[in-house]
């Protein structure tokens, strides 16, 4: 089992929706980030295009929760350890500070919080998920373009909350928790060289994301 | 990313602790520097213990080291089990020299291979794919020239018979001029490494919105930021070069031991001041 999420970037419209839901949800300190979006972008289409021949996109970029991740085999106390969902989590009585995780991120994703001297990241929402509700960033996603699930099980398979049309007459907020679209149903069709991942040095990342008809900056 | 004082100090002084114990060895292999060796010792000791002081400083929760600390995958707890082997072979080179027969054949092998084994481990704890510029078997020789020109340097000031002088002479040069090759090596790769950072052309922060892009030459020990420590470095590394050839001259150990000591170390501190300026992330944008 592997939870993770999967961005259809070519819904993403940059709102920080997802960063700013993440900031109030998991009280992360000011100045620090679980989850931020970058624009790539404008860049020219083809070697040596001028406007308006430019493509960009927008890149929701946080913790990876890799298979392989290198922050927790340097971790000295295992506080960093990969939880049975498959994501990385931090048990932060046993983190010394030492930062080496921080180091060994290849995303620099992981920060020393200040007040509690120990090192913190996203967490997909554990205290969430458990509960089988959607992180908050998927939750907040106003475009629907982020999908949360075990990616082991298929693509396809990841969810995001409903559409409110299929809520029908209720319209409660039970019901609007509760409904779910599937990313095979909601999304336009894709191919598999169409879903990317961030770089990867060894650590295998299991966050992807899907990006039709423009390129992919940025090795893999 | 930010110089981190604590790791710099580790990792040069227990370097130049390991370079001096591994000195002694060699010493004590061709039967040499007999009245040196307890002052040397003490002095490599001295070093380990304040590098491991240094080291702790680092350290946001050094309480919480009980509390589940050994992770044998992990660097650090690597690191911690090469200095608890090598303070024991310390331990054991002491009740030789207490005994007053010379020290013997395996002590001496002991403490060679318990320094190269403990030089070896704190380098392979930074070879990391995450960080381009640190991730080269060349990142770990530049320990090894340093504990290479340190070792000998100390070691000189102690050897003052002059029948060690030949000894301090040629094990001082051949350090040092490893060193300054180590020191060059690593600073032309850690050049090189700019081009494994990841590229994504044009692109825009908006959690960020005052800051300016991050390029990849930022990461170069050549940039503005770092290049007077790459240049600091590489001159002090050659300083200790013109030391050793100065000592082998003059057989004036007392003060050509102190310069290749001081410029090995001043030389070290600048490096590692440059590796942790060039250490960026592969995927730096975040």
């Amino acid at each position: 089992m592997r939870n993770a999420i999967v961005t259809d970037l070519n819904r993403c419209v940059g709102c920080l929706s997802c960063s700013v839901a993440c900031k109030a949800a998991n009280g992360v300190p000011v100045g620090s980030f679980w989850n931020k979006v970058l624009r790539i972008g404008p860049n020219p289409k083809a070697e040596g295009s001028v406007f308006p021949d430019v493509e960009m996109y927008f890149l929701p970029t946080g913790c990876q929760h890799c298979s392989a991740p290198e922050c927790v085999k340097v971790c000295p106390t295992q506080a960093s350890y990969k939880a049975a969902d498959g994501t990385v989590q931090i048990d932060k009585s046993k983190c010394i500070g030492c930062q080496f995780c921080v180091m060994a991120c290849p995303y620099g994703v992981r920060y020393l919080n200040e007040e509690e001297r120990v090192v913190e990241k996203c967490t997909l929402c554990e205290q969430k998920t458990a509960q089988g509700e959607l992180p908050q960033c998927v939750e907040q996603c106003c475009a629907r373009a982020r999908f949360f699930g075990d990616i082991d099980q298929g693509v396809e398979n990841l969810e995001a909350p409903g559409e409110p049309a299929s809520f029908g007459d209720d319209s409660s907020y039970e019901t609007m928790k509760r409904t779910r679209v599937k990313l095979g149903e909601y999304a336009l069709p894709f191919t598999d060289d169409q879903v990317h991942r961030l770089p990867d040095v060894g650590n295998k990342p299991s966050f992807a994301y899907i990006l039709r008809d423009r390129q992919w900056r940025g090795e893999e | 990313m930010e110089l981190q004082w604590p790791l710099i100090l580790f990792t040069t002084l227990v370097g130049a602790s390991a370079g001096l114990f591994a000195a002694q060895g060699v010493y004590a292999l061709a039967g040499r520097g007999a009245k040196a060796q307890a002052p040397a010792l003490a002095a490599s000791a001295i070093l380990l213990v304040v590098g491991g002081v240094a080291v702790f400083l680092h350290l946001e929760h050094w309480e919480r080291i009980f509390n589940g600390f050994g992770h044998l995958s992990s660097g650090i707890t690597q690191e911690l089990v090469a200095v608890i082997v090598m303070a024991a072979a310390m331990a054991a080179f002491f009740a030789v020299l207490r005994r007053g027969a010379g020290v013997p054949r395996w002590c001496a092998v002991l403490a060679i291979a318990a320094s190269a084994a403990l030089v070896l481990v704190m380098g392979l704890s930074y070879l990391m794919a995450a960080r381009p510029a640190w991730n080269n078997a060349l990142q770990v020789l530049s320990l090894f020239g340093l504990a290479s020109a340190a070792g000998p340097g100390i070691l000189a000031i102690f050897a003052k018979d002059p029948k060690d002088a030949g000894l301090n002479g040629g094990c001082a040069l051949v350090g040092t001029v490893a060193n300054a090759a180590c020191t060059v090596a690593f600073a032309l790769m850690m050049a090189g490494a700019v081009s494994q950072f990841v590229d994504v052309g044009y692109y825009f922060d908006p959690n960020h919105p005052t800051e300016a892009m991050v390029e990849a030459s930022a990461f170069s020990p050549f940039s503005s930021g770092a290049v007077g420590l790459t240049a600091g470095a590489v001159a002090l590394s050659l300083a200790a070069v013109a030391f050793a050839v100065y000592g082998k001259r003059s057989g004036s150990w007392k003060a050509a031991g102190s310069g290749v000591a001081i410029c090995a170390l001043a030389g070290a501190v600048l490096l590692r001041a440059a590796f942790f300026a060039c250490g960026g992330s592969v995927f730096m944008f975040y």
